[in-house]
């Protein structure tokens, strides 16, 4: 997968760039859209605790596999929207889905040698979609790509607040 | 809202990812197609002449061969690959797509190099360690955890 700084611009730059259509999407909402974006990136958990680790400790098959799918992108934007007051609930869950997506779309890009991403529509279906192969996680080019749109959305998107 | 019937809520959707966690692992087979390196290692020989794509750890490049150590659930399965070459470096990490055959060898078709170097990983973490923090200080520029009553909630009202 793409690095967690590349996975959390994805959805600053897209998010601002909707800001100026859409009103209440201030900075407070355009964060907690990119905080959906880090959910598949938790899988990487595994590597504090392992998932062996886990199957001993419970007895019991185990994976985290479902962090980096839709499946888990749903779950937990459904946990943090709970976190926040109950009139919020549906914005948040809506936003915080769509920068998970964001990271899965963009993981779904990557290079698979047979040609076709993981399964991350689970558990909805086990297709695994084709992949166009347009990186490899460890390109810096994807960061630098990344960082280039984000600095000049800011830089707009600041010379927009300022005129207004 | 009461605190309660967030803790039911959130206590329910962990429960069912717990669920995902499990059904995942126990009906992998549907959802990637390959066997994994516990599988190589268990059965060998009933996947020889079936497609693989196994990820591994270089440990060594010859002039028609490439070593890999592909790791799955603790279980690590050494395997030669040849027909393909690789611009990674042992301690890189590649992705090799190709049929098995007898003798812990895959002959490739093709081979995607995952990390060039083992130092490549540890790009990643420090660019992901950046972003973590970078993400945390923005949220809680913005949000703030109201201890009355455990929510998060706008600083600026």
């Amino acid at each position: 997968m793409a690095d967690l700084l590349t996975h959390l611009l994805v959805p600053y730059i897209l998010l601002t760039i909707a800001s100026g259509g859409v009103g209440w999407l201030d900075q407070r909402w355009i964060v907690v859209g990119m905080g959906g974006a880090a959910i598949p990136d938790l899988v990487k958990v595994e590597i504090v605790v392992h998932e062996e680790t886990v199957e001993a400790l419970l007895g019991i098959p185990f994976t985290y596999k479902p962090l980096s799918t839709l499946g888990g992108v749903l779950l937990l934007s459904g946990i943090i929207a709970v976190a926040f007051e109950r009139r919020h609930w549906r914005r948040v869950f809506g936003l915080v889905t769509f920068g998970g997506l964001t990271s899965l779309l963009l993981d779904g890009m990557r290079v698979y040698a047979d040609g076709r991403a993981s399964a991350w529509l689970y558990p909805f279906t086990s297709w695994r979609p084709p992949t166009p192969s347009l990186y490899v996680s460890s390109d810096p080019t994807v960061l630098v790509v990344a960082l280039f749109a984000a600095g000049t959305v800011a830089v707009i998107d600041r010379r927009i607040q300022a005129g207004n | 809202m009461h605190v309660w019937v967030r803790v039911v809520i959130v206590l329910a959707l962990f429960l069912t990812l717990g669920g995902l966690f499990v059904h995942a692992e126990v009906t992998e087979e549907k959802w990637s197609p390959y066997p994994d390196a516990a599988d190589l290692s268990a059965e060998y020989d009933s996947y020889v002449g079936q497609r693989v794509m196994v990820f591994g750890t270089v440990t060594a490049i010859s002039e028609d061969r490439i070593e890999i150590k592909a790791e799955s659930d603790g279980t690590t399965v050494p395997l030669g690959v040849t027909g393909a070459s690789t611009a990674a470096e042992p301690g890189g990490v590649v992705q090799v797509y190709g049929t098995l055959e007898p003798e812990q060898t895959i002959a490739a078709e093709r081979v995607e190099v995952i990390n060039s170097s083992r130092w490549v990983e540890f790009y990643k973490y420090g660019a992901s360690a950046v972003g973590a923090l970078g993400f945390l200080l923005l949220f809680f520029r913005h949000w703030r955890i109201d201890r009355d009553t455990w929510t998060l909630e706008a600083r600026d009202g």
